[in-house]
């Protein structure tokens, strides 16, 4: 074995042993809570969780109130909450992103002075340095209970997360094209809009459709500070003890989450550099997007 | 005696050290002044100092020149947005270009006229077939007669081009030479050129500039 993997395996043993020293201070050396734990899983499952309330999905249950469609899944609570998820999580995110173009814009090196780009940075920072389910508490407090303040929440933190991403994405732009904009004396936004948005533009577009699924998973957490969405119904069957009635919204989060993730990352697949892979499969977004292409590649090749 | 296009005097230019001091010259309307030289001098960066992108550390910059498009920058890359199509990339020059007015003051319906001279600029480059083509499918030919539309597009005073003219073979040299040749004196506006093969200096340029004749590495030239 190499001297230089010896000092891996060594570096690697340390940190969990490390790791497992932490663990016992923070369980003030009591491991007895661990015992049984599994046993308490099985327990729970089976006489709690499951059967889930499977009526919550497929029955009406008048949410809203005066839904008249024929087939019960539409008027479900578990459906119309998780639409509500949904349309919390997409009106986040749009207005989200566009507040985290404009910022980044002014929070980039190559494209603003520092005495610009430090408080941009800043304000970035507080958004992001809150989990948007803090926000949410606070926005509960200002805007009352309702998917509003989990919107105002989402945005916040979107702005904040994805301006940091977008400002780094920036910087790393080609510094050519924007000299040139700068020496034709193009405005700030002309320079955002027709040099920085196309040449960054598939990456953008990847990192919306990372914050939707992202905000979509987070959305169902803000209702269990008030904030909307399935969370709401979550919280409240928490509450009352059903938690076969949580079971069932999970159940329903979990399909939806797996389908927004497989769809986001079919269609970000095809943002690439060139955007040039061509012919796609389903199966080619399991694969990393460089043996992807040198499989469509290959494939290419041989026709 | 014509009012020229930039006087600079006892320019000094650099990062933290001087890289060029005390340089002077003039360039008048319709003239190509190419600056030659071994890599290492400065002299990309008295192009930058004099497009504005980097501050200069002594000496005075007279210049005629509109501050929105006065000055078409072609960088040694060319910096296109490599993502967007050739139309896009002469629009750039095109909308920071001299707004034309009509009899009674009012400024053409703008946008229309943006396009063609858009157009305009594309088909005099020879590009005409490939207006919606992204930058990345093109040769590198091509994509030197796209930053020169773009500058064209602009209509400016000043063009300025650091080594536009690198990695072109004989026939695309040529031809470019040709096109920028016709355009400044047509145009009657300035070029500043910074080229490394002097041969093709020689062959664009009214005047050339050596900066390997100046041991202090500072150009008198009146």
């Amino acid at each position: 074995m190499s001297v230089k993997l010896n000092k891996v395996w060594m570096i690697s043993f340390g940190l969990i042993v490390l790791a497992l020293i932490v663990m016992n201070n923070l369980v003030r050396g009591d491991w007895g809570d661990l015992t049984g734990g599994f046993g308490n899983l099985i327990k729970f499952w089976n006489t709690e969780l499951w059967p889930p309330e499977w009526s919550l999905i497929f029955e009406a249950q008048s949410e809203p109130p005066n839904c008249t469609v024929d087939i019960g899944f539409f008027c479900s609570k578990a459906y119309t909450g998780m639409l509500e998820t949904l349309k919390m999580a997409f009106v986040a995110t749009i207005f989200g992103f566009i507040g985290a173009i404009m910022f980044s814009s002014f929070a980039a090196k190559n494209l603003v002075s520092k005495s610009v780009l430090i408080p941009t940075r800043l304000f970035l920072a507080l958004t992001r340095s809150l989990p948007s389910i803090i926000w949410a508490i606070v926005f509960v407090i200002v805007v009352g209970i309702g998917p509003l303040a989990g919107v105002l929440a989402m945005i916040l933190y979107t702005v904040g997360y994805l301006g940091k991403l977008q400002y780094e994405e920036i910087e790393g732009i080609n510094r050519e094209p924007l000299e040139a904009s700068r020496a034709m004396g193009l405005s700030h936004t002309e320079t955002l809009t027709k040099v920085v948005l196309p040449e960054s533009g598939n990456t953008f577009l990847s990192q919306l459709l990372f914050m939707f699924e992202y905000n979509v998973r987070h959305g169902t957490v803000l209702g269990l500070v008030g904030a909307g969405g399935i969370g709401l119904h979550i919280d409240r069957a928490m509450e009352l003890n059903q938690y076969d009635h949580v079971m069932a919204y999970l159940i329903v989060i979990f399909v939806v989450i797996v389908i927004i993730d497989f769809v986001s990352l079919f269609v970000r697949s095809f943002v690439t550099d060139e955007s040039e892979i061509g012919d796609k499969s389903i199966l080619s977004v399991l694969l990393p997007a460089n043996l992807a292409q040198r499989i469509y590649q290959g494939k290419r090749d041989s026709d | 005696m014509t009012k020229p296009i930039i006087r600079i005097e006892n320019l000094s230019v650099g990062y933290t050290k001087p890289l060029l001091e005390k340089i002077n010259f003039v360039i008048q309307p319709g003239e190509i002044v190419a600056i030659i030289g071994i890599s290492g001098l400065g002299k990309t960066t008295l192009l930058r100092t004099i497009a504005g992108l980097i501050p200069k550390l002594s000496g005075k910059i007279f210049a005629d020149i509109r501050p929105r498009g006065g000055i078409g920058y072609i960088p040694q890359r060319l910096g296109l947005v490599r993502h967007a199509s050739v139309y896009h990339n002469v629009e750039l020059g095109a909308r920071c270009g001299v707004k034309v007015r009509d009899d009674s003051g009012n400024i053409f319906n703008w946008s229309k006229r943006k396009a063609v001279v858009v157009r305009n600029s594309v088909e005099e480059v020879g590009l005409a077939d490939k207006i919606d083509e992204p930058i990345r499918r093109l040769s590198g030919g091509q994509q030197r007669r796209v930053a020169t539309a773009r500058a064209m597009a602009q209509n400016p005073e000043l063009i300025l081009a650091d080594e536009f003219l690198s990695e072109l073979d004989k026939e695309n040299a040529d031809a470019i030479i040709a096109l920028v040749k016709t355009y400044v004196s047509n145009n009657q506006c300035g070029m500043l050129l910074v080229e490394h093969h002097s041969e093709r200096a020689k062959q664009i340029a009214d005047r050339i500039i050596d900066l390997s004749d100046f041991e202090t590495k500072s150009i008198e030239e009146e």
